[in-house]
């Protein structure tokens, strides 16, 4: 158990340094792959002693509360100093104040340090543990042939490299440090580590554009950060103690509800819900296996693990009631802004927005249903999303663009990765597969909530449309000949192919996954939601058969693959262009005896859905939404 | 249900399922056609159509279709035989959706202009009717009290009664997914004069007539969601059936195509805020 948990939280940190000092690429590339197996096979073993509770005193020889609180310091410092290097008024008043609570806090108001146990893992934290540590670490290891390429492309002088697996690591081993810690100190000093990390990743390139976003994303951040801090203040003063589990399980009379309400807004800036989208967006700047990671198994799940974990403390409140809304708003909002983008990276950003305000409105809804829809969306969401990143990684490193129009006939330029690119898509927004399990329960969840289920209503829709068109032209003619894979390193494959079939076949295990994973989280408070027979979830309203419709999947998919199959024998015809079709693909014989080029674009409707037009009222009714839920709780 | 009885109508959903859509069909031809002083076709003609179509030589744009082309119509099958077995009806929702996207990505696996825009334009299409559908299945839900179409059936009061609106909301659906006017914008049964045939333009001989059956099995699968607002009898259910798809001949017939930015803003428009009523008044109860 110690060790283990050494594993999870110390050893990336461990192997972050080496990283960082090591001037080899092979010796870093496999200190990259070692960690990266150790992860997953620990979280694995981490499984069978689940759930357990543990309280260390000391790490490497020394006591573990004074590292944390040095360490804390020093990087609420180095935040301070990046302040300043920026000239960043606001990431410095934000600096300071964490460092003024913190010690205010530390040593004023804590008189002995006895939040037993420190570390905690119930189902929640170890399905969390094996999303960071399996999904992050394939994410890392498509970086090492990623950032090779990256760099050749650059030209570096100095290869940056050290530094960018260093942080990596390190995110990873924050991540899991947070999910396994019930000292709310402990867990804020994590937070921190990974607006920190989050900052050095997105600015990696270090040019004028990656620093500003950057920036902008240490601000937005530190924002949480301070938030953050000060619910730790005020919890502190009310229970005395910062103790997860005490909270969670202090009866409602005795809690006021705005240190939750601050969690619960500190949440939303992590996981970039409105108005604070930005940073996230602008973090596609960054190398696209930054993006793989912070999108699918870091950074923006915090927000929502952690909404999750005060579910309970919240549940028939006010509050959650407010957080569904919000939640349910974000889901439709970002979805109608993805609607009107072209660029490849931004639609995924707004749909990992999207699907993280469906997640927030699961946890408002608060119900059992609901839980375990947000559970689903958590896992499955994080591999779908890591698949599609790297994809258009390795898209965008071949065809040196990210605009969708750019990917139309990719499948005659690169037909597995479109392939697999493709079935990313429709793991997204098809039955069987998980997502869309997910989000079947959500709305049955959700349905006696006449706001929230309107607006996951449209929302829905509104998904199916990004989502078609992409897969639509990824698949477009000319067809060139005969079937060929395209080259890529073997770590690429490995990545993608995995990821893959994690999306796939595990959808297929979902029934298991929920009895294995999520009915151990069901308790007094959350009475179980579904049964599962012969792999079918059942409740008394209502049923989705996931084994049967996994068969009839696939032999639709087999029956569909003859098809096509025997269509490759079939005449090829051109597509019809209404006029003497030329030699030429695509033009025909115009007026005047002039040859014309047919073309045509995907509607992007940016006139309803477009960014200049949306974004501003899309805040301004988040920030009324928050208001309403700031208030609420006072 | 036993399991014989449940596979039986799983193969009775299969089976009669496009017999029924292309008889429905065939009608609809003719009723259009008295409508427009013609004789029209025998009733049988979609079915004509649909063999001659399917005894063509095979031609593709991109292989790629055939697999959209029989995907649609396995998602459609699908969708009804989970009807006839009386499941979940936003999982029978989701999975009808899946058809109506693989046309889409079939479409859009053509360059040709004409097939892109109708793609478009069905996503359209899709945006608009889907939200309705899904607010159609919550309001039975709420009255019900369950999600199964088992639990309409054991229902002892005609749902019509208790959600007017909602089925007039199932209207505006039925009538996009039947491609009436005045929504016929992604393709219809003739020729546009601005898109050809529009997200179909591309498919042809076998696939199109593939495409033509799932349609069918679409039409069955609406109708029967619309047979659900009178589930207490089998006279109730034809009748009302019979009148809503009688409606329907007769808008479509009374009513231009219009553009999408107005079926976008009507359906949206009248559609929610008949549901949001509705729903409010079931909330009430």
């Amino acid at each position: 158990m110690e060790k283990l948990t050494f594993i999870l939280i110390v050893l990336p940190f461990l192997s972050a340094i080496f990283c960082y000092i090591t001037p080899y690429r092979k010796i870093r590339s496999s200190i990259v792959m070692a960690t990266a197996f150790l992860l997953i096979m620990s979280s694995l073993m981490l499984i069978r002693i689940t759930p357990f509770s543990f309280s260390p005193i000391t790490v490497l020889g020394a006591d573990i509360h004074h590292i944390v609180l040095i360490l804390d310091f020093l990087i609420l410092f180095l935040i301070f100093y990046f302040g300043i290097k920026h000239h960043h008024l606001l990431i410095i008043i934000f600096a300071i104040l964490q460092i003024v609570l913190l010690g205010y806090l530390e040593y004023f108001m804590i008189k002995e340090q006895t939040v037993s146990p420190i570390f905690y893992c119930d189902s929640l934290s170890l399905i969390m543990i094996l999303i960071i540590s399996i999904v992050g670490s394939i994410i890392c290891i498509q970086s090492i042939p990623y950032m090779k390429n990256h760099e050749e492309h650059l030209g570096l002088r100095i290869s940056r490299e050290p530094r960018f697996f260093g942080v990596m690591l390190l995110f990873l081993g924050a991540m899991n440090g947070l999910v396994l810690s019930n000292d709310l100190l402990f867990l804020y000093f994590f937070f921190e580590i990974t607006t920190l990390c989050s900052f050095l990743l997105i600015g990696h390139d270090n040019t004028e554009r990656t620093i500003r976003n950057a920036v902008r994303a240490l601000w937005m951040n530190s924002l949480g950060g301070a938030l953050f801090i000060i619910a730790l203040v005020i919890l502190n003063s009310q229970i005395g103690a910062l103790d997860m589990q005490k909270i969670i399980h202090t009866p409602k009379a005795g809690l006021w509800f705005l240190p939750i309400a601050l969690l619960c807004f500190a949440a939303f800036t992590k996981s970039a819900q409105f108005p604070f989208q930005s940073w996230l967006l602008g973090a596609m700047v960054a190398p696209t296996p930054v993006s793989a990671l912070l999108h699918s198994s870091t950074m923006v799940k915090i927000g929502v693990y952690l909404v999750l974990r005060l579910g309970p403390a919240i549940q028939g409140t006010f509050l959650t009631h407010c957080v569904a809304i919000f939640g349910a708003f974000t889901f439709l909002a970002a979805a109608a802004l993805a609607v009107g983008q072209s660029n490849g990276k931004k639609v995924l950003a707004y749909s990992t927005i999207s699907n993280l305000g469906l997640i927030f409105a699961c946890a408002g809804i608060n119900s059992s249903a609901a839980i375990t829809a947000g559970i689903l969306l958590i896992i499955f969401h994080a591999i779908t999303k890591a698949l599609l990143f790297l994809c258009v990684g390795v898209i965008e490193q071949h065809i040196e663009s990210r605009d969708i129009e750019d990917m139309r006939g990719l499948y005659s330029k690169m037909p597995v990765t479109a392939l697999i690119t493709v079935i990313g898509v429709i793991t997204m927004i098809m039955p069987p597969f998980g997502l869309l399990l997910g989000k079947w329960m959500a709305i049955e969840a959700a349905s006696r909530n006449i706001i929230v289920i309107i607006v996951l209503a449209l929302g829905s829709a509104l998904t199916v449309m990004y989502w078609a068109r992409w897969a639509g032209i990824l698949m477009s003619d000319p067809f060139a000949g005969k079937f060929k894979t395209e080259k890529q390193p073997i770590l690429t494959w490995v990545s993608l192919v995995s990821l893959c079939l994690g999306a796939t076949l595990l959808s297929m295990i979902s029934p298991w996954l929920y009895s294995w994973m999520i009915i151990p989280i069901f308790n007094e408070k959350y009475l179980q939601s579904y049964i599962v027979t012969r792999g079918i979830l059942e409740n008394p309203s209502g049923s989705f058969a996931v084994i049967p419709l996994s068969i009839l999947a696939l032999i639709g998919f087999f029956v569909s693959v003859l098809a096509v199959r025997k269509a490759l024998r079939a005449r090829v015809v051109p597509p019809y262009l209404s006029g003497v079709q030329l030699s030429e693909p695509g033009t025909f014989l115009g007026p005047m005896n002039q040859p014309v080029k047919a073309e045509a674009k995907n509607y992007y409707l940016s006139s309803i859905f477009g960014e200049q037009r949306l974004t501003i009222w899309v805040n301004l009714v988040a920030m009324v939404l928050i208001t309403m839920l700031i208030g609420g709780a006072l | 249900m036993s399991m014989s009885m449940q596979i039986l109508l799983v193969v009775l959903g299969v089976v009669a399922g496009p017999l029924i859509g292309g008889l429905i069909g065939g009608l609809d031809r003719i009723i259009t056609a008295r409508f427009q002083s013609r004789v029209g076709p025998p009733v049988l003609q979609p079915f004509y159509d649909v063999n001659k179509l399917l005894a063509k030589e095979y031609t593709v744009v991109n292989a790629w279709q055939a697999f959209c082309a029989y995907s649609y119509l396995a998602a459609s099958m699908i969708s009804v035989a989970l009807f006839f077995l009386q499941s979940d009806m936003l999982v029978i929702y989701f999975v009808q959706a899946v058809g109506a996207i693989f046309l889409v990505v079939g479409a859009l696996s053509s360059t040709s202009p004409y097939s892109q825009i109708g793609a478009h334009r069905e996503l359209l299409q899709m945006l608009a009717y889907e939200p309705l559908l899904v607010l159609v299945i919550i309001g039975i839900y709420i009255e019900t009290g369950s999600f199964k179409i088992s639990a309409v059936y054991s229902w002892d009061k005609p749902l019509l009664l208790k959600l007017p609106f909602l089925f007039v909301v199932l209207g505006y659906a039925l009538t996009i997914k039947l491609r009436k006017s005045p929504f016929d914008l992604s393709t219809s049964h003739h020729a546009h004069q601005e898109l050809v045939k529009g997200v179909t333009t591309d498919y042809s001989g076998p696939l199109l007539g593939l495409i033509e059956i799932a349609h069918w099995y679409d039409v069955v699968l609406f109708l029967c969601f619309c047979s659900l607002f009178w589930a207490t009898n089998i006279a109730g259910m034809i009748i009302l059936i019979s009148i809503t798809y009688f409606l329907e001949i007769l808008i479509d017939n009374v009513s231009a195509r219009m553009t999408w930015r107005w079926m976008l803003g009507n359906v949206w428009a009248i559609g929610l805020t008949l549901s949001l009523v509705n729903l409010i008044w079931l909330y009430q109860q």
